[in-house]
């Protein structure tokens, strides 16, 4: 057989591969396009995802550290009871006076947080007369825009939704951790269940019933601001929040842009 | 009173729940997530590209002092690039879903890329390399061997068994040019493991430019320090001699190698020093506490320091120290070399996650006995390359017992292809080579 | 030489990388879930797994189908807080009356009310020992009107 012309069929052979392998990404396009016409995703009352875009900002001067909200979050998303794992939780800032003699206008900062604060707070061991202030944070995921944790994730097992929550696929996470690595702020830990990554889903179940989230249904001082950027309701409560307030964000130098705007919040906050 | 015995209470409790922490961290930072299986995971990914690394130095920089240790060091190459992938599997916490890293990988994660790299390396470049180096003996031991062994090297043939000297030459060529390709995937496959912690912004002692390229110099003193152990201790399994002047270039490069290594890591402490970012108290508290003996004794002073002044000496009083104290200073320095990488490896992975996130506070890591993420595992994960590698040799490097003082090393291999070429001698066989 | 006029090893090696690449394609096609790339490079019925799981919390508005008179008394006090911050999850209660919601003790009032120097100045906060040592809160203080007494 001459040369040339089995070269051809060769090369033909691997035009054709090519060409059907090219065509994969398309072929599953259209699959995944036909799917969602015959199979629309069944939420709960017909949720649409796409129609919706949720957020929480916090108001640290509600603040009142009773810890009824990392409480609540244990229950209703069924969180491992031990202190290591928490879908929010509260912080205690105390800023002491400066030492006697140095000019300075603050001290030193404590920062605990017992058992994530989910119950409440002990009193300070700090003497209340060397306390200049104190306050409260509470802590949850961060929506950033441009999620770290995503981004990391290698199987897409994490993702951002249409409706502006960050969620895990628990079915589909492989447990190799490195989106709790790439959280900035601690947000995340290794379910030891599932051995999965978990983390604050804003209670996606309770937001696409209509329900607020556990923390904020619980919070009584209204610290934790809720609503949905999609539809406002009359006096939205989030949008009222970024009228009267000037807000910041936790460690904005990383890029995250989280979502979450904390008011009234100190400098020693990370 | 009820609420006095309430603050009782709390006390003993806020005590006791985190017994290991000082100062503040996130609650969900005072569980170290990854442990010794992801030490050891760029440790030994290191070691597969620093041998790698060594032995292209033979084939594309023509260094012939190393013609004897190119197939042992693609060997071991190969031997820890099987194992390679075995921590990562120990660790995550599904391992039968792994398939899906290959199967929908998230290309903005350094991590789905490992299945594509480790393919890539082990399938086009290792493996390959390997083949086409091996095809003519395969072909010869398919002939003469017995047996099982003889059909095992004939099947490894793929059914090629053309060797005649244009084919070999082409073997020849295009092995140049796998290693050639090989450099630069070696490495990407280390570089790699280094982005993937260079590349996390959230953690200040891995998020860094440098990690990469410290990854990757590290990685090859480490490699050329295994092929350093290994060389000599087959040697002394097989009662042979070592062969000087391949030693001699061995602790050359061994030598500059960890010059470079450690010259770039200085940088990276210098700069950290000198830009003094917000993490910079933290991370001088861990170099200073929790690091104190892995990092500052360990890693810089028995794993950098000493092997420099002894590898030193060798580089400027070469001559005048006899062979076989050279042999130890080379021997004794390589294990010193491995043990810092290891222990490198360690201070990255585990010290990054000694210290919280909020900057506020470490945690505490205690490595457990038993357990999936204990030291035997660790240990047996660090023993079993050299399992395989002992299996790899008595398959692939035979022991040539009387061996002609003049046998042409692999070096000078291309030229004689070329010259057989030009004979055009049918009956020309390639001449074994040397361990 | 073959009838493809390529060297041996060539072939084999081309033969074997057609190989790999072909059972990687097949494998994609086969492994990859049938929702996954739906909104994004992730399952699209993961969203819908997730919403599926049953609240606990049942919520303020569900109380009120039966309660309404107890919420109406604590528009004039604790008017902030939702039902279930003290009476605790109540979806169970909601289905099935009969399982009674937790018994509150002085703990549930001093876990917002004990005074604590993080604790915004303006938020009523008392020092037990100081503050009527030895009685109980709803002595002197209605849970729904903390203002009132009974």
């Amino acid at each position: 057989m001459k040369p040339s012309c089995s070269r051809r069929r060769l090369l033909g052979l691997l035009a054709g591969g090519a060409g059907w392998l090219a065509s994969l990404p398309f072929a599953r396009t259209a699959k995944a396009a036909v799917k969602n016409v015959f199979a629309s995703a069944k939420t709960p009352d017909g949720y649409n995802p796409t129609k919706h875009h949720w957020l929480m900002c916090i108001d640290v001067d509600r603040c009142i550290g009773c810890g009824l909200c990392a409480e609540a979050c244990k229950a209703e998303n069924a969180v491992p009871q031990s202190s290591n794992y928490f879908r929010t939780w509260i912080e205690r800032y105390i800023i002491k006076k400066p030492a006697p003699g140095v000019a300075a206008l603050r001290g030193d900062v404590i920062v605990d947080s017992p058992n994530g604060g989910r119950n409440g707070f002990p009193p300070t061991l700090v003497p209340k007369a060397e306390i200049l202030k104190a306050f409260f944070v509470p802590k949850l995921c961060n929506l950033c825009e441009h999620s770290p944790c995503a981004q990391a994730c290698p199987v897409g097992a994490t993702f951002d939704t249409p409706d502006g929550v960050v969620l895990v696929d628990p079915t589909y996470c492989i447990g190799c951790g490195f989106c709790i690595q790439a959280c900035p702020y601690g947000c995340r830990f290794m379910n030891p269940d599932t051995h999965t990554a978990e983390k604050c889903t804003l209670c996606y179940h309770r937001i696409t019933r209509g329900l607020q989230p556990a923390c904020v249904e619980v919070c009584p001082t209204k610290a934790r601001i809720f609503g949905d950027l999609k539809n406002p309701t009359e006096k939205d409560p989030l949008q009222e929040f970024i009228r009267h307030n000037k807000v910041f964000t936790l460690k904005p130098h990383l890029g995250t842009e989280p979502r979450v705007l904390y008011a009234n919040i100190d400098k020693e906050v990370r | 009173m009820e609420a006095d015995l309430n603050v009782l209470q709390w006390s003993a409790e806020v005590q006791a729940a985190l017994p290991h922490v000082e100062g503040y961290a996130y609650p969900n930072e005072t569980h170290v997530l990854w442990s010794v299986l992801i030490v050891i995971y760029p440790y030994i990914t290191g070691l597969v590209a620093g041998a790698f690394i060594m032995a292209s130095l033979v084939r594309v920089f023509n260094v012939r002092a190393l013609a004897p240790v190119y197939r042992l060091a693609l060997l071991t190459a190969l031997a820890f690039l099987i194992c390679a992938p075995l921590p990562l599997l120990l660790h995550i916490g599904h391992p039968e879903r792994c398939l899906q890293v290959m199967m929908t990988p998230h290309l903005s994660s350094p991590m789905a890329m490992f299945g594509f790299v480790y393919a890539w390396y082990m399938m086009a470049v290792l493996l390959l390399e390997l083949w086409l180096d091996y095809r003519h003996d395969f072909v010869v031991w398919g002939r003469t061997e017995p047996g099982l062994k003889g059909a095992f090297y004939r099947m490894l043939t793929l059914g090629a068994n053309d060797i005649s000297p244009k084919a070999l030459d082409l073997d020849e060529r295009m092995s140049v040019a796998v290693t050639i390709i090989g450099i630069p995937s070696a490495f990407l496959l280390h570089g790699y493991v280094g982005f993937i912690f260079g590349s996390i912004k959230a953690n200040p002692w891995w998020g860094n430019v440098l990690m990469p390229v410290i990854f990757i110099f590290s990685a090859i003193v480490s490699g050329i320090a295994l092929c350093v152990f290994i060389y000599t201790e087959l040697s002394w399994f097989r009662r042979k001699d070592t062969c000087d002047a391949c030693l001699d270039a061995m602790g050359k490069f061994l030598f500059f190698a960890l010059l470079v290594d450690f010259s770039v890591e200085a940088l990276d402490w210098l700069h950290r020093l000198y830009s003094a970012d917000e993490s910079i108290h933290v991370l001088k508290q861990l170099a200073a506490g929790k690091l104190f003996y892995t990092m500052l004794i360990g890693q810089l002073c028995l794993g950098t320091l000493i092997p420099l002044g002894l590898l030193g000496a060798t580089q400027l009083f070469g001559a005048q120290i006899p062979n076989f104290v050279r042999r130890r200073i080379y021997y004794f320095s390589a294990l010193l070399i491995m043990a810092g990488v290891l222990l490198m490896r360690w201070n990255v992975v585990i010290g990054g996650q000694l210290f919280s996130k909020s900057l506020r506070g470490f945690t505490t890591f205690k490595l457990e006995l038993a357990g999936q993420e204990g030291w035997l595992v660790g240990l047996g994960l660090l023993v079993l390359p050299f399992l395989i590698l002992t299996l790899l040799v008595r398959l692939f490097l035979p022991n040539e017992k009387d061996q002609p003082a003049n046998t042409p090393t692999i070096a000078q291999l291309p030229q004689l292809a070329r010259e057989g070429n030009g004979a055009d001698d049918p009956a020309h066989e390639r001449p074994s080579v040397a361990l | 030489m073959n009838r493809f006029g390529l060297p041996p090893q060539i072939l084999r090696l081309v033969l074997l990388t057609a190989l790999i690449v072909g059972t990687y394609a097949v494998a994609r096609t086969l492994l990859t879930p049938a929702t996954f790339g739906q909104y994004g490079h992730y399952r699209g019925a993961a969203l819908e797994e997730t919403a599926s799981r049953k609240p606990l919390f049942a919520g303020a508005k569900a109380c009120d189908e039966c309660h309404s008179d107890v919420s109406e008394k604590a528009t004039k006090g604790h008017k902030l807080i939702s039902c279930e911050s003290c009476h605790s999850a109540s979806s169970a209660h909601v289905r099935n009356p009969d399982i009674t919601t937790v018994k509150l003790t002085d703990n549930s009032c001093l876990r917002c009310h004990s005074s604590d120097p993080a604790r915004p100045a303006r938020h009523k906060q008392v020092t037990t020992i100081e503050h009527y040592p030895g009685d109980h809160c709803i002595e002197c203080h209605l849970p729904h009107q903390p203002n009132k007494s009974p």
